[in-house]
């Protein structure tokens, strides 16, 4: 290797550990900005994949159709007199709480959205979404579907967020078993034997907990977190004593490796 | 000109990799292992190329694969942009050693070398994840996660070798036609 190359090489290195030394926000800044060059393939091919995929669904007679659209059009019916039914509730609730001197409970948007690409990467578990900045999402954001709680958003671009899911070891979420006053910790595992499944586990329980099978844990809401409470996140599969304390392993509500279509909670109505 | 053909050629072919292989799903058989190109492409490139070209090459594999695998999580990144592009340099470094194998169109090193730079990716990229997160996670899904996608890269690769040297001379380039021809 000849003077030249290794200058070269040492002025690579150099300028790796100078990136390296970067802030996560101007990192996060690049990769949005990548996102945003890579999003017209991601969705073109996504398209593809959906086409191919559904030519089998998409043969369906007329009959069939139409019952499935009296069907629908009974559901959502059914939906907007809920929806109106929990508006006027929630309306009295914050009345009631205003009187009480509680503060109002807050209502959030539902942005629905829909899943571009899944497991990218081969330790971290997170999707890509079709809805970013443009739309209103922001970092840190919960993204759940009709069953429970998916996962929150991270890096953001123009039209595309990465969601970091409950099955990944670093999304943690403060959170609650139903029935009972136990509190712990929920993330994901590290890497799972079962890529299909992904179970997720509840740490710093107490060491005698009533916890049997079965019970559905839900998010907490602490200050300043990212998740409001109430959202489902799964269901108790064991209880674990351990020397000090107690620990959990839940299976999540949703099927992370088949859900297509999510919503962002995008912050106050 | 012919480097910066090839150079051309290899940026295409890096995004190219990187948008097939997300579209390819996590084997559920291997355990979750999934199938990684950009290590081949880039190796490919690394023994073919004059060795500043391959420095160009290396800087910018690693740099697109940062941003792709940039996971940031409450403001916290786990690992930074710059450890794929030390790492590519250094693997680049020594597949550029082997230029004169592929000269005299010898796959083998490249097949070994694709098989080697996939699976060695993964790990350093694991070892770094125990270093931060902490504590050791030694399970049968772990090894699986990073020997399969370098076996499977061992397989694609003597297909992508047919393919690349095949497109090779059609590029509009003189001596590759004559070098073809002398063959």
């Amino acid at each position: 290797m000849n003077r030249l190359n290794i200058a070269l090489v040492v002025a690579s290195l150099a300028l790796a550990i100078y990136l390296s030394a970067l802030s996560p926000s101007s990192m996060q800044s690049m990769q949005s900005g990548f996102m945003s060059m890579l999003s017209p393939f991601l969705k073109t091919g996504t398209a593809m994949q959906r086409n191919i995929g559904s030519v089998g669904e998409r043969l369906k007679t007329l009959d069939e159709l139409e019952v499935e659209n009296v069907q629908l059009v009974a559901e959502n019916r059914q939906l907007r007199a809920s929806t109106r039914l929990l508006g006027e509730l929630e309306t009295e609730n914050n009345k009631l709480r205003m009187a009480l001197d509680y503060r109002e409970r807050s209502s959030f948007k539902l942005l629905a959205a829909r899943i571009i690409s899944r497991d990218a990467s081969t330790w971290w578990n997170t999707i890509r979404i079709d809805r970013g900045f443009e739309d209103g999402v922001e970092a840190d954001q919960p993204v759940l579907t009709d069953l429970g709680l998916v996962g929150k958003t991270t890096t953001v671009s123009k039209n595309e967020a990465i969601v970091v899911l409950v099955s990944d070891e670093t999304c943690r979420i403060a959170a609650k078993v139903e029935g009972t006053k136990e509190h712990g910790i929920v993330s994901g595992m590290r890497v799972q034997e079962d890529a299909v499944g992904g179970l997720l586990q509840m740490n710093f329980l107490s060491k005698n907990a009533p916890i049997q099978p079965g019970q559905e844990v839900f998010t907490a809401g602490v200050a300043r977190g990212s998740f409001p409470p109430g959202i489902l996140i799964g269901k108790v599969k064991e209880f674990i004593p351990r020397t000090l304390d107690g620990q959990a392993v839940i299976e999540p509500c949703v099927n992370l490796m088949t859900t297509e279509d999510v919503f962002v909670l995008v912050g106050k109505k | 000109m012919k480097p910066l053909i090839d150079l051309l050629a290899l940026f295409i072919g890096v995004l190219l990799a990187f948008i097939i292989q997300n579209f390819l799903p996590p084997m559920a058989d291997l355990h979750g292992a999934h199938v990684l190109l950009v290590p081949m492409v880039f190796c490919y490139a690394a023994m073919v190329l004059p060795f500043p070209a391959m420095l160009a090459a290396a800087f910018f594999t690693g740099f697109l694969s940062d941003l792709f695998y940039l996971h940031v999580v409450a403001g916290k990144v786990e690992i930074p942009v710059g450890y794929s592009i030390v790492f590519f340099v250094i693997f680049g470094c020594f597949a550029n050693g082997f230029r004169p194998a592929m000269e005299s169109r010898n796959s083998w090193p490249f097949i070994l070398l694709s098989t080697l730079g996939t699976s060695l990716f993964l790990l350093v990229q694991f070892l770094l994840i125990t270093f931060i997160r902490g504590g050791i996670i030694v399970a049968p899904a772990v090894g699986w996660r990073i020997l399969a996608p370098g076996l499977i890269a061992g397989l694609i690769a003597p297909l992508f070798y047919w393919t690349v040297s095949h497109m090779d001379r059609l590029l509009p380039d003189g001596s590759r036609k004559l070098r073809s021809v002398n063959r």
